[in-house]
């Protein structure tokens, strides 16, 4: 397989793996704003993935809601509840 | 804490390395295979065909043709299901409006002259995208959601008074969000109105010419493909995407002292 095609799949395998390990830190993270922020960082993974897999329309609506408005909607939750877990 | 700080700084410096094979790379070729499957290539060949319009949408975009004509009636109960969403947050928060003089100077003057620079350009870019579904990636809800986060960046940076004062009070936002539906079910229903009024026969969710109808949406702007109903379809969905989005934002960032009606129910002591 030439290397021009692979590419994009390593890219994307790689891209996977830093998502991984952003939805592993958001989970472990006690300090709950960090944690929306890791979040963020795995949704932009995913974002990337989307595009490497030629679906535009996906990423942006993907960029928006998931960098946008659901950090926003949990950052709301965290300031009107607590900020550290137990 | 130290093993974690390690793995943070790994994944940025894996991620700033991809992105910039990304922007070396460019379109990075194609992923896929380039034998398409029996699906795809019959999408492909009535997305935009002219000379076989019965069964086109005469839209170069093939998502949206897919997702505004082909599979109309789907797209309008997923708007729907959004509608209902925010209906139900009106009724949890009904009763609460955007109180004056609480602390509305917002955030430092840093932030709001950077809010200024900002927010006008992902409005201009969520216009564009929703504006240009029909013409390369994108579409109503994408543009909506785009438009929507910088009204929330406005809302946030210069306080939810400023867009109260500006004239974006709750029941405005409300009267956006049902404009906006209402527009795309009457882009809907208009070529069969209009073909019950002037005789004849037409389909709801009805764009181009049809086999039995010869009434069409327009499908040409000058000299830019218009898709028909995809136009006013995009531009009524970003109308209610950001109506909406907007509004249970909004909703969600209300201060104690407004929801106090809404919380305790009565007077407490």
């Amino acid at each position: 397989m030439p290397m021009n095609e692979l590419l994009p799949a390593i890219m994307a395998f790689v891209t996977a793996l830093v998502s991984i390990v952003a939805t592993w830190l958001a989970v472990q993270e006690k300090d709950l704003l960090v944690a929306v922020l890791f979040s963020a960082l795995q949704s932009t993974c995913y974002a990337l993935i989307y595009y490497l897999l030629m679906a535009p329309d996906i990423v942006l609506v993907y960029l928006p809601v998931s960098v946008g408005i659901l950090p926003l909607i949990t950052v709301i939750l965290v300031k009107k509840t607590e900020r550290y877990e137990e | 804490m130290k093993l974690s700080d390690v793995i943070i700084g790994v994944s940025m410096a894996m991620l700033a390395v991809l992105i910039s094979y990304l922007m070396v790379y460019g379109g990075l070729g194609p992923i896929a295979s380039y034998s398409l499957r029996p699906l795809a290539t019959s999408f492909l060949n009535y997305t935009y065909n002219p000379w076989n319009v019965v069964y086109s949408a005469l839209s170069p975009e093939a998502v949206t043709a897919i997702v505004w004509d082909f599979r109309g009636l789907d797209t309008y109960f997923e708007t729907s299901v959004l509608f209902i969403a925010i209906v139900g947050l009106v009724a949890l928060f009904r009763g609460a409006s955007i109180a004056q003089g609480i602390s509305s100077r917002g955030l430092s003057i840093i932030v709001k002259t950077s809010t200024k620079i900002v927010a006008p350009l992902i409005l201009v870019a969520g216009a564009s995208l929703a504006f240009h579904g029909h013409l390369s990636p994108g579409g109503g809800f994408q543009g909506g959601a785009f438009m929507a986060v910088a009204m929330v960046l406005i809302a946030i940076t210069f306080s939810i008074e400023f867009l109260h004062q500006k004239g974006l009070s709750l029941s405005t936002l409300l009267t956006i969000r049902c404009v906006g539906l209402l527009a795309i079910a009457v882009v809907s229903v208009y070529l069969l109105v209009k073909a019950v009024l002037l005789g004849g026969s037409a389909y709801i969710f009805q764009n181009m010419v049809r086999i039995n109808s010869s009434y069409s949406m327009p499908s040409w702007f000058i000299d830019r493909p218009l898709g028909g109903a995809l136009f006013f379809f995009n531009l009524s969905e970003s109308i209610a995407v950001i109506g909406g989005l907007t509004l249970g934002a909004i909703l969600l960032l209300l201060r104690e002292e407004e929801l106090r009606a809404v919380i305790g129910g009565e007077e407490r002591e």
